[in-house]
């Protein structure tokens, strides 16, 4: 019970840190994400926050970049 | 010899399919400068009777579909299914295909080659493109998109110019890499999502071959 808390409390606080990491895309940009739709960054803010697919795709690329960037990959090609 | 033919799909229902269409037109111009056929099924001629019976009839050796995607289907025009796994993917057979879309290279890809094509290039998660809409009516100077875009470009053109297909791969991946790069100190906001797109650059099949063997 309360590993399973704990588990909760640090995909909270991930989706705090992939959240602020979004907030600093310029207002002037949008992304695509395929037949999905295109995105400012308030609305995948707002989809982060809700938990939804579209907001759990892009949790699992921001995680994935900075995984990459720890291990070194990302400058490494 | 008959002329070799090249078949493009260029949906054009939303944003991101309109900037593609709009950044494989200079494609469409050397190919036709290279002498190839060019069938070149733009806006709602990017449905699925267009692309069966073209590529039935023509038989093009190289086959570029701009669109959305998921891991078993090709989209065209509306979203309208062109190659879908399991249904059509026998059309496919015999050609060299890229397809710059969602996910298609997950599943379609590599059961396009099983089927018979000579190759599948494209992504095999989600294809991400920033771009910035105060450029939208002039898709072609939005600085951002070409980071994503550019790639693509090369590796289509490189195909036409009569590489083969590892040297297209390559040279567009090393592109994406340089262009990451470049975000890195230009454009951070982009950087994450050109980093994604370059890990899910998948190429499926044989890779020695150029338009020129088939």
């Amino acid at each position: 019970m309360k590993e399973k808390f704990e588990n909760k409390e640090i995909e909270e606080e991930l989706k705090e840190i992939v959240i602020a990491r979004l907030n600093t895309i310029s207002p002037d940009k949008k992304i695509s994400i395929g037949s999905v739709g295109n995105f400012r960054k308030e609305e995948l803010i707002e989809r982060i926050k809700k938990n939804d697919e579209i907001g759990k795709k892009i949790v699992e690329l921001e995680l994935a970049f900075l995984r990459a960037q720890k291990e070194g990959l990302v400058y490494n090609g | 010899m008959d002329k070799i033919a090249f078949l493009i799909t260029r949906p054009e229902h939303d944003e991101a399919t309109y900037y593609l269409s709009n950044w494989s037109e200079s494609s469409i111009k050397l190919a036709e400068l290279k002498g190839i056929n060019v069938i070149d099924l733009h806006l709602n001629k990017a449905n699925s009777k267009e692309v069966e019976s073209r590529l039935n009839k023509l038989s093009p050796g190289f086959v570029v579909f701009n669109g959305h995607g998921d891991e078993n289907t090709i989209f065209g025009h509306k979203d309208e299914p062109l190659i879908t796994l399991g249904k059509n993917e026998k059309l496919l057979a015999s050609k060299i295909v890229y397809s710059i879309s969602c996910s298609s290279a997950k599943n379609l890809g590599p059961e396009s080659v099983k089927a018979g094509a000579i190759n599948y290039t494209g992504y095999d998660k989600d294809f991400f493109l920033v771009f910035e809409p105060e450029k939208f009516s002039r898709p072609l100077e939005d600085k951002t998109a070409k980071l994503f875009l550019s790639p693509s470009v090369l590796f289509v053109d490189s195909i036409i110019k009569g590489n083969k297909i590892k040297e297209a791969f390559d040279k567009s991946k090393n592109l994406m890499k340089d262009n990451f790069r470049l975000s890195l100190s230009v454009d951070t906001d982009s950087s994450r999502f050109l980093w994604w797109n370059i890990q899910n650059f998948k190429s499926h099949g044989d890779v020695e071959p150029s338009i020129s063997h088939i």
